[in-house]
């Protein structure tokens, strides 16, 4: 790669960036200034001296010996805490290893075989920043990252507890999926879940957005709950902090008290959710006045029952004692002969028995149940809508002890309020990404590092409380999280950087030399392997059978789940397949019930929704294992990925090996490995010609002329390679 | 990872290098066995190492046969003359006060005697309803707590609170929080196995879900139709000499790609390849019933070995202990009698009370009974007074005041009554033991302190006791 050219760019995009500091901090400077007097004033206290707690400041870049790995400043920053303990950063990963690793990171998709190909030959020295450009605009990149902030937004497409109903709101998952794509700058994506329903004039997808905190576990009977979950996820996803803690007491670390804890609380108690409709005027006009005619109907029925009611005892006088033995029993103690006053319960019980056998009644309540079922049910979608309430802290953090009246506010040690007579959540939202946030920025760009390199530059991903010491790399989180702000919340520019970073490109490999002095790799001088998420894996298994569907956004599907997963639920749940092309979308479709989760995902640490998750496990199991090599959507996988490699590839055997490693490994197999998989084959050739019916049950539903055998011995081969820890391993 | 390192290095050579490429040669046997050894080379490493515990246990099993509904603790094992003597009458004022009641609206509900007779059980002189004529023949191997509380009257959130320390959905449950303490010591099951009849818990796999813990520590369900263990059985075709061409495949491959990237990640998939491919063999091993004698059968009450009924799951639980699991749950329902307890509360009598006392006379026939502590119980009791006119359809509601557990073996005391109630049976008179110190007893028995076995999420160190729970003495032998 010609030194000059890359060079030349870094200097640009340098010299640019400055550009924009200097423009920002103009700004920012006389904003910022009585801002450091009032923080002089916080100077005593401890708290406010921890690291995380003080504004970020991007310090000059480090002078480095080896300048020429460095590609961009995050690599001084490492590279110079590499030489001072002599440490020679890994060697770069070879071309096919970096576009499988860009590709399931960036997208979460395999790269295809001839995009490796172009990749690999391509001469150009800006390559490598050309295809990472190429996946930052992919709208794929969108559903790869909505996907780690859904897990934040504790999303599914159930209510959860033990009622779990449905309910819509993927209109909030494809709002981010869509904000993504065109890189909405993170202080207005921010704003917009947090209180897009309160922006003047909001538009529709911005009350949409505020799904983030609408559409987790919600039941209006422990209301509370949800008002809570909502301030520990704002304290955990924004803030890095576990302001959570100080639910029922002080926090005992970090500087929160129990009484801000409800100020914060009571942002979100004056909210309800509720469902917003998202229909056209008109079609809100039509219906209305359909409801409006059932309305009246209902009217007219309640008057003509107040009538029967009136005239109950004459009509029950009336009756033949025929007639009042068949009365259902409470009913009959209401009757006049039984003496005594009758409870308000009978007569009820009486003068239902007179409606069911009076035919204009019956008449009215069938007109209302036909027009009824012609009012349309407009499609909604979960919102938070402004709703004020008194808020009183709960003592002990006990719901039915309600204590003093706490008013919305924000935690004294951090930056204050701008002044409002009566804060909403809106204030509170700008509060958030507000420049004088400590942490916002810092949290933000330390999850995205740790989608990149297996865990954050702070490792506490989801604390940056007192309890946690400044990481080794704080200059270089600092760093990020000033560009961050300085490019204009922009998240893309941040993913490019750490993209194209040196460090990022090492080699995965492991490092015997540096086993004892940095097992876990705080000093980022590899790469790591990185098991991909449960949605991920099937994705790249449809993806090498051919399967997956890439349609973006609409309803959650219902692909392939076992029998038996959603057996006695209190409230009726269903899953039917979805047809056609459907079943294969991506995992982030698939529809979840919370408290049925689909197997598959759960096995594979998919988050169960009920709180945020700031970083998913990668755990390895039997069970796992069990899930690759049979579980009926993995086995049609390798029966698709045997009929492809035998439909695309005429070579032998050893070419269509070849291009099986290329799908699913981009990379050609090793001669040994080849020598293991070519051996498999044939010993499962010889044996399934001799076996029919073994090979017909192996290569399932058979395309017209194929060779079952072949076809069969092929599906055993690909079953195997889908499941082999490279498969499911971003390298 | 040296060592293991060196293992696959070893078995790479094997496969790629002296033989020629042949598959056949390389039986799986010594795969196996070379597996076992990789195992104990790179216990620490894997989710399912063995962990040492935090002092001497008392105990290595639990079998935790949990009652889904809250059975009726008044009419099973606490006789109340007051309460006969006082049937139909008003609950006193004072009483009414501190009761919190799931459903019952009345201003005043009526006190309900029950019509179940009680005697003296066993030399411990244990009461029992004649509704459990077989737990009555195991008294004194039991520790029975009368005066259990519990926070939630709602039953999924009671339910999380007994299995998960917490009264909401998201936190690891107490098989899941055992699993990551000590690892599991089964090399071919999963160590926290689950086993279903009748009605499900209301929140479901919540109550044995592994929250924030890594999924490796998930309670498994063993299904009560198709594979016992999901995704099980091979598909159609691949016969096991097929299935083994293909595992010795995957190793030789995994080997190979540790070879050159050196991540010990590799190691544990590779040992979890293996761990499948034995509980291809073990779990329907486990599940065939045929070796079991006649009179095991008859003692359980079992007719049909094939039925998934809590008497069947009562043997397997044996089975599994036996065979090195840790942490065995049964879940079994329905015990919510609203209405009609007069029917329904002999209907669950019949289904679970012969098979949990077989259980217990099975173990300590079989000496495991000392290192096996096995809990009987739900999220919590029900109520003294009558729910509904008193008819065929009355119930009762719940009570989370005082309700009865019992626990028996694993380094609980034999023979005792822990706790009493008022002359009502609607509060405790004295000790209360609270749901988190059931919770703090059993881990300690495990070897656990509960106040150290934490993880730390979202910037806190969690517990299975929260901030609560206090080990029960009185229980401990």
């Amino acid at each position: 790669m010609p030194r000059l050219c890359r060079h030349t760019r870094r200097a640009l995009d340098w010299a640019l960036t400055i550009a924009i500091r200097a423009a920002v901090l103009l700004v920012v400077l006389p904003l910022a200034l009585p801002l450091a007097i009032s923080t002089v004033a916080f100077a005593e206290s401890p708290d406010v001296a921890h690291w995380a707690f003080k504004r970020p400041v991007q310090a000059a870049l480090p002078a480095v010996k080896s300048a020429g790995w460095a590609r961009n400043a995050i690599d001084a920053l490492v590279l110079a805490k590499l030489e001072v303990r002599h440490i020679e950063p890994a060697p770069e990963a070879d071309r096919r290893t970096l576009i499988r690793r860009l590709s399931l990171d960036v997208l979460g998709l395999p790269p295809s075989p001839d995009d490796v190909a172009r990749f690999v030959a391509d001469p150009a020295p800006d390559a490598y920043e050309r295809l990472v450009d190429r996946l930052l605009a992919s709208p794929h990149f969108s559903e790869r990252q909505a996907r780690h902030w859904l897990d934040l937004a504790r999303y599914a497409d159930s209510a959860g507890y033990e009622s779990d109903l449905p309910r819509s709101v993927w209109r909030y998952r494809d709002w981010v999926i869509g904000a993504l794509n065109r890189d909405l700058p993170f202080d207005r994506f921010v704003i917009e879940q947090i209180a897009g329903d309160l922006l003047p004039g909001a538009a529709a997808a911005q009350v949409i957005a505020s799904g983030f905190h609408a559409g987790a576990m919600y039941d209006p009977g422990v209301r509370w709950e949800s008002v809570l979950d909502q301030v520990s996820t704002t304290g955990t996803v924004f803030l890095g902090l576990s302001v959570g803690c100080a639910q029922c007491h002080d926090h005992k670390f970090d500087p929160v008290s129990q009484r801000e804890f409800y100020a914060l609380y009571a942002f979100f108690d004056s909210a309800e959710i509720s469902p917003f409709e998202l229909a056209a005027p008109a079609e809100k006009t039509a219906r209305d006045a359909l409801q409006a005619r059932v309305d009246a109907l209902k009217k007219k029925r309640t008057d003509y029952e107040a009538a029967l009611k009136q005239s109950l005892a004459a009509w029950a006088g009336g009756l033949s004692s025929d007639e009042r033995s068949k009365l259902p029993p409470p009913a009959q103690a209401a009757l006049p002969t039984t003496g005594g006053e009758p409870s308000a319960e009978s007569v009820s019980n009486l003068l239902a028995a007179r409606a069911a056998s009076d035919p204009q009644f019956q008449a009215m309540c069938r007109e209302i149940d036909e027009r009824t079922k012609e009012v349309p049910l407009l499609e909604t979608t979960l919102t938070m809508r402004a709703e004020p309430r008194e808020t009183h802290l709960f003592v002990r953090g006990n719901h039915e002890q309600p204590g003093e009246v706490v008013a919305p506010g924000v935690p004294a040690f951090l930056h204050p309020l701008p002044h409002a007579d009566q804060p909403t959540r809106l204030d509170l939202a700008r509060w958030l990404v507000a420049p004088e946030n400590p942490l916002v920025a810092r949290v933000t760009v330390n999850r995205i590092w740790q989608r990149y390199f297996g865990s954050g530059l702070v490792e506490t991903e989801n604390d940056f409380g007192v309890q946690t010491p400044a990481p080794e790399h704080q200059d270089l989180l600092d760093w990020l999280a000033c560009e961050f702000v300085a490019r204009g919340w922009s998240l893309k520019a941040v993913h490019r950087l750490i993209l194209c970073s040196a460090t990022y490109r090492q080699s995965s490999h492991a490092r015997p030399d540096l086993q004892a002095i940095d097992p876990t790799n705080r000093l980022l001088a590899r790469q790591r392997r990185l098991r991909v998420e449960a949605e991920i894996i099937r994705d790249l298994a449809l993806a090498a059978g051919g399967l997956l569907s890439l349609k973006i956004g609409g309803p959650s599907v219902f692909p392939y789940e076992p029998e038996g997963v959603l057996d006695g639920r209190a409230t009726k749940a269903t899953w039917t397949t979805s047809p056609g092309a459907d079943r294969y979308r991506r995992g982030l479709y698939t529809w979840t019930w919370r408290l049925t989760p689909h197997p598959m995902l759960a096995l594979f640490d998919a988050p169960d929704a009920s709180m945020a998750c700031t970083r998913r496990d990668r755990s390895n199991t039997p069970i796992q294992a069990l899930t690759l090599l049979n579980d009926p959507t993995f086995v049609e996988c390798a029966r698709r990925l045997a009929r492809r490699v035998l439909a695309q590839e005429a070579g032998d055997h050893r070419d269509r090996l070849a291009r099986t490693y290329q799908i699913c490994f981009s990379r050609d197999p090793r001669p040994d490995e080849a020598d293991v998989l070519l051996r498999l084959l044939e010993v499962e050739i010889s044996e399934l010609r001799a076996d029919a019916d073994g090979a017909r049950q192996i290569a399932g539903e058979l395309p017209p002329e194929a060779d079952a055998a072949e076809l069969a011995a092929w599906t055993v081969v690909c079953r195997a390679i889908l499941s082999l820890d490279e498969f499911v391993t971003r390298e | 990872m040296c060592d293991s390192g060196h293992d696959l290095r070893q078995t790479r050579r094997q496969f790629f290098g002296t033989s020629a490429l042949s598959l056949a040669p390389l039986a799986l046997a010594s795969l196996l066995d070379e597996a076992g050894a990789h195992e104990a080379h790179s216990a620490g490493a894997g989710p399912f190492a063995p962990r040492p515990p935090h002092h001497a246990p008392r105990a290595k099993r639990v079998i935790f046969l949990y009652m889904v509904g809250g059975p009726s603790q008044i009419d099973l094992f606490e006789p109340k003359s007051a309460l006969v003597e006082r049937d139909g009458q008003p609950i006193p004022e004072s009483y009414l006060k501190g009761i919190k009641f799931a459903q019952i609206q009345e201003k005043q509900p009526r006190l309900m005697g029950s019509p179940w007779r009680f005697a003296r059980h066993g030399q411990c002189g244990a009461d029992v309803s004649e509704l459990l004529p077989h737990t009555a023949t195991v008294v004194d191997h039991l520790s029975i707590v009368k005066t259990m509380k519990a926070d939630d009257t709602n039953h999924a959130f009671a339910e999380l609170q007994m299995n998960t320390g917490w009264r909401r959905f998201g936190r690891p449950s107490m098989g899941s929080w055992i699993s990551y303490g000590l690892g599991s010591e089964s090399r071919d099951l999963p160590g926290f196995t689950v086993l279903l009849s009748g009605m499900r818990p209301r929140s479901k796999s919540a109550n044995y879900g592994n929250g924030f813990l890594p999924s490796a520590y998930q309670g498994v369900p063993l299904r009560a139709t198709g594979d016992p263990i999901l995704n099980l059985s091979s598909p159609a075709g691949f016969t096991p000499k097929r299935e083994r061409r293909t595992l010795e495949t995957i190793r030789a491959l995994d080997a190979a790609r540790f070879d050159v990237t050196g991540d010990p990640e590799i190691a544990a998939r590779i040992s979890a390849y293996e761990m499948a491919f034995r509980m291809q063999t073990s779990a329907p091993r486990l599940l065939d019933l045929s070796s079991e004698t006649a009179e095991t059968l008859a003692m359980y009450g079992i007719a049909d070995a094939a039925r998934p009924t809590f008497a069947r799951n009562c043997l397997l639980a044996r089975r599994l202990v036996e065979r090195g699991v840790r942490f065995v749950q049964l879940f079994h329902g329905d015990w919510d009698h609203h209405s009609h307890i007069a029917s329904g509360l002999p209907d669950q009598c019949r289904q679970t009370d012969q098979p949990a006392a077989a259980l217990v006379k099975d173990l300590a026939a079989r000496g495991l009974l000392d290192e096996t502590l096995v809990i009987w119980g739900g999220e919590f009791g029900r109520s003294s007074v009558a729910q509904g006119p008193k008819d065929a359809n009355v119930g009762r509601d719940h009570n989370i005041d005082a309700f009865t557990m019992w626990l028996a073996g694993g380094g609980i005391r034999p023979g005792q009554t822990l706790g009493t109630t008022d002359e009502l049976g609607c509060f405790a008179a004295g000790d209360s033991f609270h749901i988190y110190d059931l919770q703090a007893t059993i881990l300690h028995l495990l070897g656990l302190d509960h106040e150290r076995l934490t993880y730390r999420f979202q910037g806190r160190d969690f517990r299975l006791t929260d901030v609560y729970g206090n080990v029960i003495e009185k229980l401990l032998a």
